[in-house]
């Protein structure tokens, strides 16, 4: 069904992207362009982007990650191991 | 008689002279004069002169004192020289030799600020074109600054404050002394080589206040190149607000303190729900809107003269239809009422002609010609009658079998079927027919022909 690919979609999308799409809506809407079934499809998108956007800001992450100098760990490692793998210590500020 | 005068050596005088400019001077003293004859020599050490308006003082500077000063002397510079005097004998002359050397009326480091600051400037490093947008909403912060410092805190807790949702990053470096500059440009280096793995949006050097010397890492131009190369763009976050360094010059962005990179490098995620709020408000209201005009429209139409009294089109229709069956009806009796002229012009017509009379003549004309036909067929039938009986006496006259009344017969050969004319149509032993004039028949055998 459409409705779960575009939610998948929408919760890929990163803050300033989601941001960039949900303006694009409101302004298409305002503008009045489009006709009455599609901005009903468009106000269910912008309601799933503000959602997701809500999500984003709801994070509150404690710790600090401490990055150092890899000395011989190869590029192509993931950001998981890069965590794990150097002198990853978790600062606890709070 | 005169006493015999005293005679000295060179190396005499030279000693003496030494001896006396030791007990006369101080053993370290500090001239101001204006630098001429600057040579840097290749060894290193640099040799050169101390003027005012009266007079010279030749210099000398080891290249162990030389290398400690951040600035670029040259001639024409105004400075503050320290060291001791003392005599070169073998050039015969005496000489500053300078440990210190200091620009006059400023201090060295910020004369070697300001010369730094002209040398890349006029390199363009400190162009706007060439500083990069901040991210406007950045969830990757990385820091680069000292772990045990004041500085550190002031950045997180403000960048927390602000935009708690952003996950944050710590690259400990020392953020003074001899060094310094160097592992911290390596650090930028290393952090933008693996940010394909780091993704961090946005990084802040920062250091808390402190004098010129302090902040001089800052300012180095090691630094400055590390940071004017990041593709990740940089935040300076550097002493205290009337502090600027070389690094902030050259960033992309500048905090005036550790505590505004918060204010600099983050949104207010209360402003950012709120334009959020807003914007949820809008597309509520705008598709409330449009949702209500459309409802509108159909009630305008459903409220049109058609919808009120739906049989007003059909009246209209039927009363049309009455007007034209009225029209049609008309035409019709136009129509007859010609036709109907028409008619009895036609019946006057036929009348003036007085067909019964016309009739009654040829009536008798038909009668006339009917007797002179049944006449003239009579005649001409008795004709006929009267030639084909002649042609029937001469027919019956030819007929063969006529022939047999007078006596004659016909004989044919029963087996052939072929009519005996002469005795060669038969031989003796044959079959014979013979047809008489009464249609009877007789059958016989030739004994001889």
């Amino acid at each position: 069904m459409a409705g779960q690919k575009a939610k998948d979609d929408i919760s890929k999308l990163s803050f300033e992207e989601a941001i960039k799409e949900l303006t694009k809506i409101v302004g298409q809407i305002e503008q009045g362009q489009i006709a009455l079934q599609d901005s009903l499809q468009q106000y269910e998108k912008g309601m799933g982007l503000i959602k997701h956007c809500r999500t984003i800001l709801q994070e509150a992450e404690k710790r600090i990650e401490k990055i150092s100098a890899s000395e011989t760990k190869p590029p192509e490692e993931s950001e998981e191991e890069n965590k794990q793998g150097q002198d990853a210590e978790d600062l606890p500020f709070s | 008689m005169a006493k015999t005068a005293k005679i000295y050596t060179v190396s005499q005088i030279n000693s003496l002279i030494k001896v006396a400019l030791e007990e006369k001077l101080p053993p370290r003293l500090i001239v101001r004069g204006e630098i001429s004859d600057w040579k840097h020599h290749t060894s290193g050490h640099c040799y050169f002169a101390l003027k005012d308006e009266t007079g010279v003082l030749p210099c000398v500077m080891w290249a162990s004192s030389f290398k400690k000063i951040k600035f670029s002397p040259d001639d024409g510079m105004a400075v503050l020289a320290a060291g001791h005097i003392d005599v070169y004998t073998v050039g015969g002359k005496y000489q500053l030799y300078v440990d210190k050397l200091d620009p006059a009326g400023i201090g060295a480091l910020q004369l070697a600020f300001e010369q730094m600051v002209g040398k890349l400037r006029g390199e363009g490093l400190f162009d706007e074109e060439h500083k990069k947008p901040l991210p406007p909403y950045p969830m990757r912060i990385g820091i680069l600054t000292s772990e045990s410092g004041a500085a550190l805190h002031d950045i997180t807790d403000s960048i927390r404050s602000r935009w708690p949702c952003a996950k944050l990053f710590l690259y400990p470096v020392p953020v003074q002394g001899e060094g310094a500059a160097k592992k911290i440009a390596s650090a930028l280096r290393d952090v933008n080589r693996r940010n394909k793995q780091l993704k961090l949006d946005v990084l802040i050097v920062g250091r808390g206040g402190g004098s010129l010397e302090d902040l001089w890492t800052f300012n180095e131009e090691i630094l400055a190149r590390a940071i004017f190369d990041s593709k990740i763009p940089v935040i300076s976050a550097i002493g205290h607000e009337v502090d600027t360094t070389i690094a902030d010059l050259v960033a992309d962005a500048r905090a005036s303190t550790p505590t505004q990179a918060g204010i600099v490098a983050v949104p207010d995620v209360q402003e950012v729900r709120n334009h959020l709020t807003v914007m949820e408000q809008n597309l509520r209201n705008q598709l409330s809107a449009k949702i209500q005009h459309a409802a509108q429209e159909v009630r305008i139409i459903l409220a049109g003269a058609v919808f009120r009294n739906p049989l007003s089109l059909v009246q209209d229709a039927e009363q049309q239809v009455d007007e034209l069956t009225a029209d049609l009806v008309e035409s019709i009796k136009e129509l007859m009422t010609e036709a109907r002229q028409k008619v009895s012009d036609g019946y006057e017509r036929v009348a003036r002609i007085e067909p019964h009379r016309l009739l009654g003549q040829k009536t008798v004309e038909l009668n006339d010609w009917q007797s002179r036909a049944k006449s003239g067929i009579g005649t001409v039938v008795h004709t006929r009658q009267m030639q084909l009986t002649a042609q029937a006496n001469r027919l019956a006259a030819l007929n063969p079998k006529s022939v047999l009344q007078r006596g004659y017969s016909i004989t044919t050969n029963k087996k052939t079927g072929m009519l005996v004319k002469t005795t060669k149509d038969v031989r003796p032993g044959d079959e014979m027919i013979t047809e008489l004039a009464d249609e009877n028949l007789i059958e016989s055998k030739v004994t001889k022909a």
